[in-house]
C-alpha cells in the first residue's frame, strides 16, 4: 500500500529525513516509532503529499505521490498532528465539507457523512460548532475526517496526543477495530502504544530509519545481554566464583527476600562475548563452587530498551564530532 | 481545477457564520449611504439644472474617489483570511492533503469574496430605484458602472488573495494588500499630478477613477476591463504557484 524509497528531505542545511525506504503492506497496521523531532511528521507528510521530497519517491497504492498526486491523495485518509479545523464550521458541515472535496460523490456524501460520525463516535457532537468542542472530540472529529471517503489506507500522526487516559484506549480501540478494513500508519512515540494496536513497526531516529519489523523481531533484535539466576549459597563466595568466568562484565548480586540461603545474582555479558556460551560457563563455575542453581532467566529485552538503545545510538553531538557533521 | 466547488461553499460558510462578513457589510453599506445622500442632498442645493450628469452618475462617476476608498478598506479586510488564516491555525494541511490542485483552492477561495463583494454592492441598487421615483435613470449607465465596479473588485480581490498567501498573519495579509491596492489607486492619480506625456498617458490608462467615470456615462472600453482582468488573472497565477511551492517550503 505504501512503498516509500530513498526518502529524504532537507530544509537548506538541516536534513530532516534522510533516506528513508519502507513498505506497508495491504490491511496492516505499523507503528511508526520515533522519539520527537525525529523527522516522524516530515516523513508522513511526504506520504500524505504535504511536503515534496528532495528526493527518493513515494508510491500510494501504486500512484506516485509526485507525479500522480490527485490520485494519491485520494486514496489516502491524512489526520495530521494537532488536528487542525476550521472552529466556524459545525461537525456535520465540515465532515461534508470534507467529503465533497474527496470527491465523495454527491448522492453517497450524506451517507458518508453519517457513517464517519458513527465511526469516529461524535455523532453526539454532530451539529455543534467545532470550536466549541474539547480535545479529545475535536481528535476524533479529525479521525471521521481521515475515514469520511472511506480511504484504503489512513496516515494517522500522533492521534492519540493530547487525550486522557479514557479517550486513550478508545482511540486505540477504534484504530484495532478499522485495522481489518483499512491499512493503518500510525506515528507515535508512546511505546505501549505500539505494543497495543500495532503488527510491526518502523523505528526513527534522527531522520534515518534505524529499525523495522514485527515487535518480537524488534525486542529479539537487541540481543539478551542480561541475565539472572536464583542461586543457593552465600553471595559473596558465588561472586567470587564468578570472578574468573570469561565474557562476563558486571556481577551484582542480592540476598532474595523469601529465602535467607537463596540469592539472587544478575550478570551483565559483555559486548564482544557470546551471551550463552558464557552462561554455560558462570553456570560451571557457579556449580564448582558449591552453589545450587535453581533458576537461570534470560532477561527479555523490553520494547522501551532496544527502543532507547536504537534512537540513542548515532546521536549527533553538539561539537567537536567530525561524523556529527556529516552536510 | 479540483476540489473548486467544495472549497468555494465552505468559504462562502465561513465568510457568512462569523461576524466579518457582517460586518463589512455594515460599515460599506454606511459608508455607500452617506456618500450617496451627500451626493443627492448636493445636487438638490444646485440653482442651475442644466448639468450633464445626475446625482448617479456623479456617485459612480466624478465623485467616485470616496467610493474608491471603501474599496481600499473593504476588498483587503475580505482577502486578508482567505490563505494567512488557514495557514496559521493548520488547516491548510488537511486541504492541502486531499485531491484538491492549486488552482482549484485559489479559485474557489477569491470567487467567494468576490461574490460577497458583489453581495455587498447588491443593496446599492436600491440608491438607483429610489432616485428613479423622482427623474429619469439611464439604466445602461447604470449597467455598466456596475460592470466598472465588479472588474475594480476583482483585480483588488486578486491582489488581496495573492496578500494573502505571502503571510501566516491576517494583519500583514491586510497591511499587504492595502499597500498593493492603494498603490494601483495611486498610480491612476498620475494623472492629474504630471505633465502631459508618457508617464501622464500611462497613469491615466491604469486610472481606477477614469475607468468609472467612463463607465459611469455608460462607455465601456474593453481595455479598462482587460487591464482589471489582466491584475486578476495575474495575482491569481502567482497565488497558485505560492500554494504550490508550500510542498518545498
Amino acid at each position: 500500500m505504501i512503498e516509500a524509497q530513498h526518502l529524504t528531505k532537507d530544509y537548506g542545511s538541516i536534513v530532516a529525513v534522510k533516506d528513508v525506504s519502507f513498505e506497508v503492506g495491504k490491511g496492516e497496521i505499523v507503528g511508526f516509532l520515533g522519539p520527537n523531532g525525529a523527522g516522524k511528521t516530515t516523513t508522513l507528510r511526504m506520504l500524505a503529499g504535504f511536503l515534496g521530497a528532495t528526493a527518493g519517491r513515494v508510491k500510494i497504492a501504486g500512484f506516485d505521490v509526485a507525479t500522480q498526486s490527485l490520485e494519491a491523495r485520494a486514496h489516502v485518509g491524512y489526520m495530521p498532528e494537532a488536528a487542525p479545523l476550521y472552529p466556524e464550521l459545525r461537525v456535520r458541515e465540515y465532515l461534508a465539507f470534507r467529503a465533497a472535496l474527496k470527491r465523495v460523490p454527491r448522492r453517497a456524501r450524506k451517507a458518508a457523512v453519517e457513517r464517519s460520525l458513527e465511526q469516529a463516535a461524535v455523532k453526539d457532537v454532530a451539529d455543534t460548532p467545532i470550536g466549541q468542542l474539547s480535545k479529545g472530540y475535536r481528535q476524533r472529529v479529525a479521525l471521521a475526517d481521515a475515514l469520511v471517503s472511506s480511504p484504503p489506507l489512513l496516515i494517522l500522526d500522533e492521534p492519540t496526543a493530547g487525550l486522557d487516559p479514557n479517550q486513550i484506549v478508545e482511540v486505540r480501540k477504534l484504530v484495532r477495530e478499522l485495522g481489518g478494513s483499512h491499512t493503518i500508519l500510525l506515528s507515535t512515540h508512546i511505546l505501549p502504544e505500539v505494543e497495543a494496536v500495532c503488527d510491526r513497526a518502523l523505528v526513527i531516529a534522527h531522520g534515518r530509519l534505524v529499525a523495522e519489523g514485527t515487535l518480537a523481531e524488534l525486542t529479539a533484535q537487541k540481543r539478551t545481554r542480561e541475565i539472572r539466576l536464583t542461586v543457593r549459597g552465600e553471595a559473596e563466595r558465588l561472586e567470587r566464583a564468578l570472578n574468573g568466568v570469561a565474557g562476563l562484565a558486571r556481577v551484582r548480586s542480592k540476598a532474595a527476600s523469601t529465602t535467607p540461603s537463596v540469592c539472587e545474582l544478575l550478570l551483565d555479558v559483555a559486548d564482544d562475548a557470546d551471551p550463552e556460551s558464557t552462561v554455560e560457563r558462570a553456570v560451571a563455575a557457579l556449580v564448582a563452587a558449591g552453589g545450587g542453581v535453581r533458576n537461570v532467566t534470560p532477561l527479555r529485552a523490553s520494547l522501551e530498551a532496544v527502543f532507547a538503545e536504537l534512537t540513542a545510538g548515532d546521536e549527533p553531538r553538539p561539537s567537536g564530532d567530525a561524523k556529527a557533521s556529516d552536510a | 481545477m479540483s476540489g473548486f466547488l467544495a472549497v468555494y461553499r465552505r468559504e462562502m460558510l465561513s465568510l457568512w457564520v462569523t461576524p466579518l462578513a457582517w460586518v463589512l457589510l455594515v460599515v460599506f453599506l454606511l459608508l455607500q449611504g452617506t456618500i450617496f445622500y451627500s451626493i443627492v442632498v448636493h445636487f438638490t442645493g444646485m440653482a442651475d439644472l442644466a448639468v450633464e450628469t445626475g446625482p448617479v452618475e456623479a456617485y459612480f462617476g466624478q465623485e467616485s474617489v470616496f467610493l474608491l476608498m471603501t474599496l481600499l478598506l473593504v476588498c483587503p479586510a475580505l482577502t486578508m483570511r482567505t490563505f494567512a488564516e488557514e495557514r496559521r491555525s493548520g488547516t491548510i494541511e488537511t486541504l492541502l492533503t486531499a485531491p484538491v490542485t492549486p488552482s482549484g483552492v485559489v479559485l474557489g477561495k477569491y470567487l467567494a469574496v468576490l461574490s460577497t463583494y458583489a453581495a455587498m454592492w447588491a443593496p446599492t441598487v436600491l440608491y438607483v430605484v429610489v432616485l428613479r421615483k423622482t427623474g429619469s435613470v439611464d439604466w445602461h449607465a447604470v449597467g455598466s458602472s456596475y460592470l466598472g465596479l465588479l472588474g475594480v473588485g476583482a483585480a483588488y480581490l486578486a491582489l488581496g488573495t495573492l496578500m494573502s498567501s505571502m503571510s501566516k498573519s491576517q494583519l500583514i495579509a491586510l497591511l499587504l494588500a492595502i499597500f498593493a491596492e492603494f498603490g494601483l489607486f495611486v498610480l491612476g492619480v498620475g494623472e492629474y499630478v504630471f505633465e502631459p506625456g508618457l508617464l501622464r498617458d500611462v497613469c491615466a490608462h491604469l486610472s481606477v477613477g477614469s475607468q468609472m467615470e467612463e463607465m459611469s456615462r455608460g462607455i465601456i472600453d474593453l481595455r479598462r476591463l482587460v487591464f482589471d482582468a489582466s491584475i486578476a488573472v495575474a495575482s491569481l497565477y502567482v497565488t497558485a504557484k505560492v500554494v504550490d511551492s508550500w510542498r518545498w517550503g
